[in-house]
């Protein structure tokens, strides 16, 4: 077997120059995605609705995360409001972001459609109407302090991929545009069934509204600690598969041809991407533009290498969510979908404002 | 290595009840030069596809290597055997040494990304091709030949023993074209790379390829030396065009 | 061109799932045991330092009301272990209830209420509204005891949140009248003034008896109770609380027909030919002038007869102490020849838009 022998004295100017320009770029960006991410952190815990000196949070989490003793005290209250319910709900919205972004880069990358967005093939659609059933039973329980209404909204999101994926298998259309077409119509449907169910609904249409309208209240280290691992072990078994995301880049032929086994990647990589929305839906409702804004940005300006896009988009989508969601309860209990959209869409707006030619398809 | 380093054996295609390819038997010996030729439709890009194997013949087999294609990793064929389709259509803004870059993805580890020689490897084919000058513009931008130059750079620097070419000069204006079949050649010539590539000028192929493989409806109709296979009769017959316009061509240059 | 490989198993998803397996066997042998769900201890900062208890008159109650565990309407029960001092009320019926019982300067936060009462309430801090509970606000202000309305009135998730935090939430939700004076009771005995609450009930069964007695007689009106015109027409659903407050009053009321549906068709008010009108929705500004004008409806007795009025939505179907308001001035605009005692001037519709119960 013989490869082809490099030509004497590769041209180093040439090689100097793929060295530069977009892999610094990328560094610099990782870097300021780390700090946003710490700097939201520190704003989520500090800000909230009850004032609290910055001294007692700072020492509150000393005490519980360290061990450390600094000689303020507080209230029992004040430590409940950081430990209990601001610090789980920022690192929640932090680990949805993480999702949402993550799977939105896949979806871009899969469906090679710089316009899609994690619920494209029905998830979002599947989840309310799941959400929807939930609230209609009147079964109340909790398992690991999840309710019926998550564990529908996950199954309904899980549901509507599968129903879409294995419709869309059946299409004579080439995969690609029928997964598309597919989602859309299935998505259709399921909407037809949520407007019926809301119809119906009686009281429980404001919950099923403000699940719509996705929001962090009600977070707790529990789901957490559940949701975590499904959401973040999701997306790291995504960013191994980068390399096939590369290959993706040019069709599907060409990611044949390049060495990926097409058939199998397309079903893991959705699947992957599926479960890591459906967990992210199921426990902060239907929240838009994270998973389509942030990563398109990111390739905007990084380039469309998966192995450098998912993990910054995870990094700033953990960031935007978070921020929404401290702004969203600066507000006064604005939804966090309402914040994402005032924050996306002027953003949006500029991105296709900045676009050069058509996409595409 | 003995034995053909590509073989066709057999291959039947048939795609919904439509014959595409009947019995298609064609081996390749590491180093050669191979022009596929024929009309419109014959099932030339299908008979490549199928070598490729990223199609799965009805019948028959294609062995790489003397293994059957079908039963090595993807990734291990993609180490092997390079393609340079027609077009790519680019969703997102790629730049060229982006796109270029695609090619080393065969040799790449999942986690570590790209190495200093895979780098090297992606300067060296950009320079070889001559696209150069195309270093950091938008591959959406270039015009169709210089797309195609990007394609076939991509090939190159997958660096597999096999280049199979759809149609590689299609959009090319008639220098690249020469330039396009000079590389080819010195690819062959110089680093033993085996060519098979889908060509539609005749005359061309006669110039620079030293076997010409014809396929008509879905048939291989000869397989030899351009002065065997490019006979009065069969011009006429498969191509239905005056054979003189051939002749002009092929004699053109150095023979 | 599809790669006709044999396709894989979806090897991707089993990682995650048996990694959710195990932190889930994991964080069940640790969990925090406040995270049960059921029965709710006593705030376990009782002894907080900082927090000044208000000083108000203490309760004439027997001295051995507390501790007390009361079963709220989903059927928790929740322990009270002192009388209550500083109270978050998160429907607006239970802020009125509050005020009712003289402990308005123990209320602490309450629902944000665009109609409320009594106009004491409105400078009590708004820590929640429709569909929002500030969770963080309300355990900030360290209460003894949370109320908070059920059937979705307030967020389940927020419900339990604040139990989980160990704040003694107590859920009440009233479809029927026995129930709210049930519920008046309840939030008597969990603040340690149980007489007040019965008083107040008297006042409410008297009101009641009342009015029973004085439409014996006298054969129940069809009523048409709007609820929104605004977008199609909104009605009593069969299981509404105002539903039966309009037939204690005397009237026939149209309804859905289904339980739980609001929506009524123009046909059916149309075909049911009201013989009076009730506007719930006058405080949205809607005007007897506006609904005679209506399309078709010239027709029914209700117009005819001018028996179109408006009437405070809020008194009739908010299931606190001014219920005994609401039966009488229910029953007048049902039927205005009744002479009754005590009978308020409260037919008249509020400037503000209400919530309801």
């Amino acid at each position: 077997m013989t490869t082809a022998p490099l030509p004497a004295g590769a041209p180093g100017r040439l090689a100097l120059r793929l060295r530069l320009g977009r892999p610094s770029r990328a560094g610099w960006l990782g870097i300021a995605g780390v700090i946003s991410l710490v700097v939201v952190l520190i704003g989520g815990i500090v800000l909230g609705s009850v004032d609290l000196a910055p001294a007692t949070t700072v020492a509150i989490l000393a005490k519980r995360l360290l061990g450390i003793e600094l000689g303020i005290t507080w209230l029992p209250t004040a430590e409940a409001i950081v430990m209990d319910l601001r610090l789980p709900r920022v690192l929640t919205a932090m680990v949805v972001g993480t999702g949402l972004a993550v799977a939105g880069a896949t979806f871009q990358g899969l469906l090679r459609n710089p316009l899609a967005d994690p619920y494209v093939l029905g998830t979002a659609s599947g989840a309310a109407l799941g959400a929807a059933i939930a609230v209609l039973i009147p079964v109340r329980g909790l398992i690991l302090e999840f309710g019926l209404l998550h564990g529908l909204a996950f199954l309904g999101a899980l549901g509507s991929v599968t129903v879409v994926y294995r419709l869309s298998r059946t299409s004579p259309l080439a995969p690609l545009t029928s997964l598309l077409l597919t989602g859309y119509a299935v998505g259709s449907l399921l909407a037809a069934g949520l407007a019926m169910a809301m119809y119906v609904s009686g009281t429980g249409l404001r919950q099923i509204f403000s699940y719509l309208l996705g929001g962090f209240d009600g977070t707790s280290w529990l789901r957490l600690v559940v949701a975590a691992p499904l959401i973040i072990g999701g997306s790291v078994a995504i960013l191994v598969r980068a390399r096939a995301l590369n290959g993706f880049l040019l069709g599907e032929e060409a990611a044949a041809h390049l060495g990926v086994d097409v058939r199998r990647e397309r079903v893991v990589l959705l699947a992957l991407a599926s479960l890591v929305t459906a967990a992210g839906v199921a426990i902060a409702g239907l929240i838009g533009f994270v998973g389509l804004v942030v990563p398109h940005l990111v390739r905007l300006l990084v380039g469309p290498n998966a192995r450098v896009v998912l993990p910054i988009s995870a990094l700033f989508g953990a960031s935007l969510l978070a921020a929404a969601d401290v702004v969203a309860r600066m507000l006064g209990g604005v939804p966090v979908g309402v914040v994402t959209a005032v924050i996306g869409a002027p953003f949006f707006l500029a991105l296709l404002r900045r676009a050069r030619t058509g996409y595409e398809l | 290595m003995t034995g053909p380093i590509l073989h066709a054996d057999g291959v039947t295609v048939e795609v919904r009840s439509r014959s595409i390819l009947r019995d298609v038997t064609l081996a390749l010996e590491p180093g050669e030069r191979v022009a596929l030729v024929g009309p419109n439709g014959a099932g030339k890009s299908t008979l490549l596809r199928t070598l490729a194997g990223t199609l799965r013949p009805t019948a028959g087999r294609v062995l790489l290597g003397g293994t059957p294609i079908g039963s090595l990793e993807r990734v291990e064929v993609a180490r092997r055997l390079a393609v340079v389709p027609q077009q790519a259509a680019l969703p997102f803004a790629m730049r060229v040494e982006e796109v270029v870059a695609l090619g080393r993805l065969p040799h790449e580890a999942p986690l570590r990304g790209t190495r200093p020689s895979d780098r090297a490897a992606v300067a060296a084919a950009i320079e070889r091709v001559g696209v150069g000058h195309l270093l950091g513009r938008d591959a959406r931008e270039l015009s169709l030949g210089e797309r195609q130059l990007v394609l076939l750079a991509l090939a190159v620097a997958q660096a597999a023993p096999v280049l199979l070419l759809d149609e590689p000069t299609v959009h090319l204006d008639l220098r690249h074209q020469v330039e396009a079949m000079e590389l080819l050649r010195d690819l062959n010539e110089r680093d033993g790379t085996t060519l098979v590539a889908v060509l539609h000028d005749l005359g061309l192929a006669a110039h620079f390829f030293p076997r010409l493989v014809v396929i008509d409806h879905g048939r291989l109709i000869a397989d030899g030396s351009p002065r065997d296979v490019l006979s009065d009769a069969l011009i006429r017959d498969v191509f239905g065009v005056d054979p003189a316009l051939v002749r002009i061509a092929a004699s053109a240059g150095r023979g | 061109m599809d790669a006709r490989f044999p396709a894989a198993p979806r090897r991707g998803r089993i990682l995650p799932a048996a990694l959710v397996v195990l932190v889930a066997i994991v964080v069940g042998a640790c969990a925090r045991p406040a995270a049960a769900p059921n029965t709710v201890p006593a705030t376990p900062s009782a002894s907080a330092p900082a927090s000044s208890a208000p000083t108000d008159s203490p309760s004439p109650s027997l001295a051995a009301a507390f501790p007390v565990t009361v079963t709220d309407d989903e059927g928790t029960p929740v322990e009270l272990a002192a009388e209550p001092r500083k109270v978050v009320s998160l429907t607006p019926a239970a802020t009125e209830t509050l005020f009712a019982l003289g402990l308005g300067d123990r209320v602490v936060g309450k629902v944000e209420d665009f109609s409320v009462y009594p106009p004491e309430a409105a400078s009590v801090a708004d820590v929640a509204k429709f569909g929002s509970v500030d969770v963080e606000r309300i355990v900030g202000l360290d209460p003894d005891l949370v109320i908070a309305g059920g059937s979705n009135f307030n967020p389940p998730e927020s419900i339990q949140q604040l139990r989980s935090l160990g704040v003694p939430t107590v859920v009440l939700f009233a479809p029927d009248v026995a129930t709210a004076l049930e519920d008046i009771a309840l939030i008597g005995t969990a603040t340690g003034t149980a007489d007040e609450a019965a008083a107040i009930n008297a006042d409410i069964q008297a009101a009641f008896d009342e009015v029973t007695s004085a439409t014996a007689g006298v054969p129940a009106r069809r009523v048409f109770y709007e609820l929104d015109a605004s977008s199609g027409f909104f009605g009593p659903a069969p299981d509404y609380f105002g539903t039966e407050m309009i037939k204690v009053a005397g009237g026939d009321p149209l309804t859905s027909g289904t339980p739980g549906v609001y929506q009524i068709e123009a046909e059916q008010i149309v075909d049911f030919d009201p013989e009076v009108i009730l506007l719930g929705d006058a405080a949205y500004g809607v005007t007897v002038d506006q609904v005679a004008e209506r399309p078709g409806w010239d027709t029914l007795s209700a117009v005819k007869a001018g028996a179109i009025r408006p009437i405070d939505d809020v008194i009739v179907t908010r299931p606190g102490p001014r219920l005994a308001d609401g039966i009488r001035a229910l029953a007048v605009a049902i039927h205005p020849e009744l002479e009754l005692t005590g009978a308020s001037p409260a037919a008249s519709a509020p400037e503000s838009a209400s919530t309801a119960p």
